[in-house]
């Protein structure tokens, strides 16, 4: 074909490309269209030309750069909210599916909004534990401690809660507020239910911690485990038996939980973590930790995703469904 | 499985557009918007990011009418094509019923198709679903950019790539003008409402 033929035929590819939005596609026929042109400069001798596709190409890399670092989550409309709520719950009770909408606007990012909905289910005697909870772990998830522990007191002040739930609460906030280093002890609600503190050794209990009656009962879970019978888990220490990493034990804070799955965010300097924690590996040797109490067991990498905007850019979300229990 | 309610006599059924990135899933989703005002019960609702690039899914309203006394509801929904949206796409392909696979003519998006539809592969197996077995339909777009000399892919080279073990119903089309879509919706109806009855043992 005749050169300039060719250059101009890759030029009108590159618009067609760029018009679709195929923006690699495109780079790469200016980049092909700037290679003949400057190996037949002295035929064609268009340095203007020449001139507008490095512009092209310029241009071009820096739009890719600029939706690569784009969020992968983001505010959406009202209506499309409503979507997710109503349309990403999947509980087969008609009943749990409301807080399963809440949590599903959650997974989509969607936290203000699921902190309005979790705030209306606390009017549902059966639903306000729970979403007390989500509450708290969408502040903990935005890295807002400050407001989680905020809106503990404002709970502590009023008397939507009872104190037993209070306490509940207290515990499962507190052990994150002291794992993060914070130095803030939460008031506790007078008369404080009984506690029998424990030692480590004996109970598989972490240190400092208290054993509340009603959730000893948790201790052992068989082999198949229901939504509902799954603790809170707080932090999990993993077992690593592949990869680069094979013996190392890693601990990590979860960041959510929805029943069986729990949600942890790797940060990107693990780039070795990152990289064996594939979707689809089975972990065979967790140690779950829940405010109460440790559990061994096991769970499988159920997804993974780069997070691409906010305070945890850069950063892996990683959802992993508890297998066993022991 | 179809979200069935005996109480209120409906059954809601989930057909999702999947493909790679720039594929023209929410194109398709345009046009029969615009096109199927009759069987269509509500907005359209989009959520785009960044150069109109799909960030959760569109989601589209349709009634088929009533089935032994049932209503049939149709949900339609697209994926966001685009690779990172990985976890995403997962999430919107949880309780699917039927499938649109759009791949993408255009000859330099060859790889793309074919590490999509292995993508949707294993996020359907992980949900413990067959892409043999679930209601699929392949839809090859675009094809209207043969008229403007950009190399795009033979049929039969799409099918060898695409289709050779799935086998399953095909149509060339051109969603922007609109050529193909409604014999591919239909048709993934069809798939969809058969599967369906067959279930319920209808
Ligand atoms: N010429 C032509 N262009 C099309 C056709 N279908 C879609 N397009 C164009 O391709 C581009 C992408 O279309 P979309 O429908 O947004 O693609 P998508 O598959 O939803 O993309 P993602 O949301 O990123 O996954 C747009 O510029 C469309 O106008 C078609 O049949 N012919
Ligand atoms: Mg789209």
């Amino acid at each position: 074909m005749d050169i300039k033929k060719e250059i101009k035929s890759l030029l009108r590819h590159a618009e067609l490309y760029k018009s679709q939005g195929l923006l690699n596609e495109a780079l790469e026929q200016y980049i092909q269209a700037g290679r003949m042109l400057k190996k037949h400069a002295a035929r064609i001798g268009n340095t203007k030309l020449l001139q507008a596709v490095a512009g092209r190409i310029r241009d071009l890399k820096a739009e890719i750069a600029r939706i690569d670092a784009s969020p992968d989550m983001s505010e959406v409309t009202e209506k499309a909210q409503n979507i997710i709520k109503e349309k990403f719950a999947f509980a087969e009770k008609e009943e749990s599916r409301d807080l399963e909408g809440a949590v599903a606007l959650v997974r989509f990012g969607q936290f203000e909004r699921a902190m309005r909905e979790f705030r209306q289910l606390m009017g549902r005697e059966e639903f306000k534990l729970d979403a007390a909870k989500n509450i708290i772990r969408c502040h903990v998830t935005l890295d807002a401690l400050d407001d989680a522990a905020a809106q503990y007191r404002e709970w502590f002040d009023n008397e939507v809660l009872s104190a037993e739930e209070l306490n509940k609460l207290r515990v499962f906030l507190q052990s994150i507020l002291d794992k993060k280093g914070i130095r803030e002890t939460l008031p506790v609600r007078e008369p404080a239910p009984t506690v029998r503190p424990t030692v480590v050794e004996d109970q598989g209990v972490m240190d400092g911690e208290i054993i509340m009656p009603e959730l000893v009962e948790v201790e052992v879970v068989g082999e198949e485990i229901s939504e509902e019978e799954i603790i809170d888990i707080s932090s999990v220490e993993i077992t690593l038996e592949e990869g680069p990493g094979k013996g190392r034990t890693v601990e990590y804070d979860v960041s959510f939980q929805s029943g069986r799955v729990i949600n942890l965010l790797i940060s990107s300097s693990d780039k070795t973590l990152i990289e064996t924690l594939r979707t689809g590996l089975e972990l065979k040797k967790v140690h779950f930790y829940s405010p109460i109490a440790m559990f061994n067991g096991e769970g499988v990498v159920f997804s993974k995703s780069r997070i691409e905007s906010g305070p945890k850019q850069g950063d892996y979300s990683l959802d992993i469904q508890i297998q066993h229990i022991r | 499985m179809a979200n069935i309610n005996l109480k209120k006599r409906e059954v809601e059924c989930k057909i999702v557009y999947y493909g790679p990135g720039r594929c023209g899933k929410t194109t398709n989703i345009e046009y029969i918007f615009k096109t199927f005002q009759k069987q269509v019960t509500g907005d359209m609702i989009t959520t785009e990011t960044d150069g109109d690039r799909t960030l959760f899914f569109d989601f589209l309203p349709m009634g088929l009418g009533k089935i032994r006394g049932y209503d049939i509801r149709l949900q339609l929904y697209t994926v966001p094509g685009q690779v990172k949206y990985s976890a995403t796409r997962k999430m919107v392909l949880r309780e699917v019923d039927g499938l649109v696979f759009v791949a993408d003519s255009l000859a330099v998006r060859r790889k793309k198709n074919i590490l999509s539809l292995k993508d949707l592969h294993e996020n359907l197996k992980e949900y413990g679903l067959s892409i043999f077995k679930i209601p699929l339909v392949l839809q090859y777009n675009k094809r209207d950019l043969a008229e403007q000399g950009i190399p795009l892919m033979p049929y039969k080279t799409m099918e060898r790539d695409l289709n050779r073990q799935l086998k399953a119903p095909s149509f060339p089309a051109s969603a922007v003008k609109g050529d193909g879509v409604g014999d591919t919706l239909k048709t993934c109806i069809k798939l969809t409402l058969k599967s369906l009855k067959k279930q319920m043992g209808w």
